[in-house]
């Protein structure tokens, strides 16, 4: 029995047999062709049927995914129907080359020629001309694809990376865990395996070579463990866990359809954070009550290239049209620190977590900020959109944006384009400078919405991948739950809500704080929004505030945590 | 044969998309579209080797065209470039 350690991307257990995905073999003998009209018509028909094949891919992954990724798919057709690489390797067919040779030939010429360019989006491409090389060559050779939407009940999927085209069939009822040796949270994977609910461990080194075929494995993918090869023991206590884990998912089912209300009748919202229109789905498939935070990151990391404002336009509009008139928090990009968009050009710094990023960077490129900033007031028109601005300051930060959104209403109105000019624009706060001055900016903000990640990391000066001082990153600190109780009290004296959209906004040993300092609004991630709300009904605003007071004068973070976990309820 | 120099302003450069608006337009037109940058001669026909040619906004480039409806695709060209190629 061996422990096979990874990323707990999506929770749940699944006990199941191994099948282990690899790319077919695509190994041909070169021949010498005579027919060279018929060896030619041969490629011809290879490349319609590949392409055939991309064209209903991408139109799945449109639906199921998203319009990034399938207008990825959608560019492997124009590549390979390019007229002038074909005709290079008709020449080569000409020449007495057989199909195969001639494709790999011209492929791989242009993969080097990509590789060798001087910038990364070029570059980049190389890769995709290599994937339609496979894509191809398994028509010519008649080589089936991988297919995983027709598998045999209880299967555990071992592959090296899921990618897009390889998950638009995915078979839901059959496949009971999903385990990679590349991806993380935030990995199409992931996001892939969190919305078909379908437990996953990714990033587990050698899982395709160290599991073995047909071996029945444990995926727990709470933990982001996978057993590979479990005793009688191991196998009976995870079946108990598993059976655990559905009955008390099983028991958050009556929470749906229910307000979020407290035990003693105070209504709060519950709202689901999303970085894709698949956890959209995901929210109003959990019963979330809105969206309370969309990272619009993936829009810009997926293409290679800047979104224009029709395809952002696309996204956020079906978000607003996915949640039904339901509140659609969209937060303007927020790129630098440790998210970086290649062709966005963006330099190396000292130090970029307290250098040109979120909001700076976008005030300083108009060209970037317009583009988006155009789309989310056109999608303003199809439900409740509402524009969060990251990493604020100041108020002349959160001016600035109102007088560009006011600037490009007025564009609208004159050429005609439907939007919401009061589109409501809200500040998260995320630095101690905002935190300091939240009652100024109150008076200009919509609404507040907290983001504790990095209110932690900021507040307490620590870099949370740095393993010497991580020690120090605790929302449990009282530096952070000052702040975070000031912000909320100059949110609500200034009559506007004030959500949280971090990691704490879930953790059931911080909710009691949470109700006590009077948060109106709660962002979790979809997964989450049942316990979220299970846990809020467990709590009274006198419960809430006995435990609050306590809390609030201990004077450490193990001090404060130990009172809140001798509280979870 | 006709000819126009132009600079491009599109973002990020010759890139897929962009490559891709520029091909597809150019696909119908009898004449042979060529576009000259840094020395190098593009068949801007083919989305392949506008790409690999790896040509970066700000660069100046030649377009010509040459065939029964030259100008036409000369006119075609120009007008996209100018526009920013769909960006």
């Amino acid at each position: 029995m061996a422990a096979l350690e990874g990323v707990a991307a999506a929770p749940g257990l699944g006990i199941g047999s191994v099948m282990i995905i690899t790319d077919p073999s695509l190994d041909y003998e070169p021949r010498t062709v005579e027919d060279a009209s018929a060896e030619k018509e041969r490629l011809r028909r290879a490349i319609d049927a590949f392409s055939d094949l991309t064209r209903e891919k991408a139109a799945v992954v449109r639906e199921r995914v998203g319009d990034a990724e399938a207008a990825i798919l959608e560019g492997h057709i124009l590549m390979i129907t390019d007229p002038y690489m074909v005709a290079e390797m008709e020449g080569l067919i000409d020449a007495g080359q057989c199909a195969e040779a001639a494709l790999e030939q011209i492929c791989e010429m242009f993969a080097t020629m990509f590789e060798a360019a001087d910038d990364d989006l070029t570059r980049q491409r190389a890769a995709d001309v290599r994937d339609i090389k496979s894509g191809v060559l398994c028509q010519l050779l008649g080589v089936r694809e991988v297919d995983v939407s027709c598998v045999p009940q209880g299967t555990v999927l071992v592959t090296h990376d899921l990618v897009p085209s390889m998950t638009a069939g995915l078979d839901r009822e059959n496949v009971v865990g999903i385990v990679t040796e590349t991806g993380g949270m935030t990995s199409h994977s992931a996001i892939l395996a969190r919305a078909l609910e379908i437990p996953a461990v990714l990033a587990v080194p050698g899982a395709v070579t160290s599991l073995v075929e047909g071996a029945t494995v444990v995926v727990d993918g709470t933990e982001g463990v996978v057993l590979a090869d479990p005793d009688e023991e191991a196998l009976s206590q995870a079946r108990g866990r598993r059976e655990q884990y559905l009955r008390e998912k099983e028991a958050l089912q009556r929470f749906v359809g229910k307000k979020t209300v407290t035990a003693d009748g105070c209504q709060v919202e519950l709202f689901g954070n999303i970085g894709s229109l698949e956890d959209a789905r995901a929210v109003v498939a959990n019963d979330g009550e809105g969206v309370g935070l969309f990272r619009t990151e993936f829009l810009f990391m997926d293409g290679g290239a800047m979104p224009t404002e029709e395809e952002q336009f696309r996204a956020y509009q079906q978000a607003a049209l996915i949640m039904k008139g339901r509140p659609v928090i969209i937060r303007t990009l927020d790129i630098g620190g440790d998210k970086d968009i290649p062709y966005l050009g963006l330099e190396k710094e000292e130090n970029p977590f307290l250098g040109f990023r979120a909001i700076r960077y976008c005030l300083a490129r108009e060209d970037v900020f317009r583009t988006q900033l155009r789309a989310l007031l056109r999608a303003s028109a199809y439900g409740d959109v509402r524009i969060m601005v990251p990493l604020v300051t100041g108020v002349e930060e959160l001016r600035q944006v109102r007088a560009l959104i006011r600037r490009y209403a007025e564009e609208f109105d004159r050429e005609g384009v439907a939007c919401n000019k009061d589109v409501p624009v809200g500040v998260m706060i995320e630095t101690p400078a905002a935190a300091l001055t939240a009652d100024i900016l109150a008076r200009e903000a919509d609404f507040f919405s907290i983001g504790t990640n990095d209110l932690t990391g900021y507040t307490m000066a620590v870099d949370r991948g740095n393993d010497r001082v991580r020690y120090l990153y605790s929302t449990f600190h009282p530096a952070v739950l000052r702040s975070i109780r000031s912000v909320i009290a100059a949110g609500l004296d200034a009559g506007i809500p004030v959500g949280m959209c971090g990691e704490a906004a879930a953790d059931p040993s911080l909710i009691p704080l949470w109700i006590s300092f009077g948060l109106t609004e709660y962002s979790v991630s979809p997964a989450s929004i049942l316990a979220t709300r299970a846990t809020i009904a467990k709590w009274s605003a006198a419960d809430a505030d006995a435990l609050a007071r306590t809390v609030m004068e201990a004077a450490t973070p193990s001090e404060v945590h130990k009172l809140l976990r001798g509280g979870v309820r | 044969m006709v000819s126009q120099t132009i600079t491009l302003t599109n973002g990020s450069g010759l890139h897929m998309r962009p490559a891709g608006v520029l091909a597809q337009a150019m696909a119908p037109f009898a004449s042979n579209v060529t576009i000259v940058a840094d020395g190098k001669e593009v068949n801007a026909k083919s989305l392949m080797a506008i790409v690999a040619s790896g040509i970066k906004c700000g660069t100046e480039i030649e377009v010509r065209c040459e065939g029964d409806d030259e100008q036409a695709a000369l006119d075609a060209a120009i007008g996209l470039i100018e526009s920013g190629l769909g960006e």
